[in-house]
């Protein structure tokens, strides 16, 4: 990791609970009584995560299914709060969580790219200069001006990414969101990605292991909530594949009793 | 060409978010009237912040009504006057106003009722909407950076071009049956922007609780209607018997019913006390509903 760029994420004992209902009614008692008994088991989706993210750095992020990443993310975009710890972030973020999560399949992918430009937080007049230079990254076509519901999903997924391309974030979230587009969108956006880097900052998730190993300069396992392992990617890839082959993919993973 | 990441200008280095054990901490220290000014500023700084998206999402609401529709637009114009023509034939032969004056015309009851329905439809629409908007808005506010507050906005700004076209509707039927329209049809902005107040701060309030349960939406859908008869829609205040006809000023539509009534139908200005009565429930309600929208946010995304 570069040491002496400035600090852009720093979380220190982190974490982040869930409350877990015993039914549907529980919560309205929880509101009501809240104060004098707990109706509910908290979910510790994440736990003691301490992370420290410089200007350039692109932090590759490990686990499996469940074991919090996304939370994490949630967290460094500000959509969810954490619980417990202390987080702070610096500059502008972009998260391409869920690609196209705001488009509107009855609205041409035009609209779209106005929608979710400024979802996004640009200014109009920002989104309609760079319009050519999206479609153009896009490489759909005539299909720009066809509603989203005749675009298939390599195509929604190519007109997400290249709207957050266009972002000009200081943090790119990018989570497993490249596993949709064709071999050379892939490479385009990949190709992109280290360009950013060079001055940007990357956060990535990705069950690919060989993209993590490509773009990333650190790595961080999180499992279980926690962090079980991070540093220098091929050490960290290599004992997170010896564990997956250890470990059996066993349903008590997901309950809450032992935490 | 491609715009790459080289040509940006640079970073930017404001705190975008700072928690400390829940807690946003982004502010630092302020005083107590620091943060009550803060407060009171907030929603139209993210108004202001935000213009933009709201300006596209509006146009995408709008758009949204009469989708798939051909005569589109002619819809939304249609329905009130249709309203506007059977509530003529219907209590034209009924001259005599509720409230006892001697009408004018047989187009007066009409009339009457007519700008009563304006004012309720703007809160009835509302009403049934804001429950289930957040929903509605769920895969934007779970997913992206989504400022969930403006939807209140958004919504209360498609309803009242709605409540626009039934106003710029009912000022022409006034001048057409009566041949004049009094000076203080001037005053309706304020009349509008007051009733938005009160509709968005509603919005913020339902809105939030209807996250948690759908049980808001249940009881909106149940009350509502009752509310038409609870409200001087059909009648006049002045009807009612002691001590009635003060009573009903505690559903707060009466204020908003009785003063488009005032400026539009009777020309005349509205009461001292109602008028105070109204500005103060619009004011109220519009900062009561972002303090409880703002105490639930954090849990929102989670509940969605």
């Amino acid at each position: 990791m570069s040491s002496d760029a400035p600090v852009v994420i720093h979380a220190r004992h982190l974490a982040k609970a869930y409350p877990l209902y015993k039914d549907q009614g529980a919560w309205v008692k929880q509101a009501l009584f809240g104060r004098f008994k707990t109706y509910s088991r908290p979910f510790w989706a994440l736990r003691d995560i301490d992370l420290e993210v410089r200007r350039g750095d692109s932090i590759g992020i490990l686990g499996r299914n469940g074991c919090g990443k996304s939370t994490l993310l949630q967290i460094v975009c500000g959509m969810t709060r954490p619980t417990k710890g202390e987080i702070w972030v610096r500059g502008r973020v972009a998260p391409v969580l869920a690609l196209g999560a705001t488009f509107d399949q009855d609205s041409t992918g035009r609209q779209n790219v106005l929608i979710a430009g400024a979802v996004m937080g640009l200014k109009r007049a920002e989104i309609i200069a760079k319009f050519d230079s999206i479609a153009e990254f896009a490489g759909i076509g005539a299909f720009m001006d066809q509603q989203l519901k005749h675009y298939s999903t390599g195509m929604r997924t190519r007109l997400a990414f290249a709207i957050c391309a266009h972002v000009e974030a200081d943090v790119l979230i990018v989570d497993e969101a490249l596993s949709v587009g064709d071999a050379a969108f892939q490479r385009k956006c990949l190709d992109w990605i280290d360009s950013f880097k060079k001055q940007g900052t990357l956060l990535f998730v990705s069950h690919s292991l060989d993209q993590v190993r490509r773009l990333c300069n650190h790595t961080v396992w999180i499992d279980n909530g926690r962090i079980r392992e991070q540093g220098e990617p091929h050490r960290v890839i290599q004992s997170y594949v010896q564990a997956t082959r250890d470990e059996r993919d066993d349903v008590g993973r997901f309950s809450a009793a032992d935490h | 060409m491609i715009e790459g990441p080289e040509q940006r200008t640079g970073h930017s280095d404001a705190l975008l978010l700072h928690v400390i054990d829940g807690e946003s901490v982004i502010d630092g220290k302020l005083g107590a009237w620091a943060i009550f000014i803060r407060f009171l500023r907030a929603p139209f700084v993210s108004a202001y912040r935000h213009r933009d998206l709201i300006r596209v999402i509006l146009k995408r609401e709008l758009d949204e009504r009469f989708k798939g529709s051909q005569a589109g637009w002619v819809w939304a114009l249609t329905a009130p006057l249709l309203a506007l023509m059977t509530y003529t034939f219907a209590f034209g032969g009924s001259a005599v106003l509720p409230n006892k004056t001697a009408a004018k015309s047989a187009y007066d009851y009409s009339l009457f009722v007519f700008g009563g329905l304006i004012a309720f439809n703007f809160f009835a629409e509302m009403a049934y909407r804001a429950p289930s908007l957040l929903q509605e808005y769920a895969h934007f506010i779970k997913q992206t950076l989504f400022p969930a507050e403006m939807l209140a906005v958004i919504s209360t700004l498609r309803a009242s071009a709605y409540a626009g076209i039934g106003l710029v509707l009912m000022l022409a039927a006034q001048l057409a049956f009566t041949g004049s329209l009094s000076w203080t049809v001037v005053l309706l902005p304020l009349w509008v922007i007051s009733f938005m107040a009160f509709l968005i701060g509603l919005t913020w309030f339902l809105s939030a609780l209807g996250a948690f349960t759908r049980d808001v939406s249940y009881l909106m859908m149940t009350i509502a209607p009752l509310l038409l008869f609870a409200t001087p829609v059909f009648f006049s205040q002045e009807v009612l018997p002691p001590p009635m006809d003060v009573l009903i000023y505690a559903n707060v539509l009466t204020g908003f019913v009785e003063i488009v009534r005032d400026l539009v139908f009777f020309g005349r200005l509205p009461g001292l006390a109602v008028t105070a009565w109204t500005f103060f429930i619009s004011l109220a309600m519009f900062w009561f509903g972002y303090w409880f929208f703002n105490q639930n946010r954090a849990n929102i995304a989670d509940v969605l």
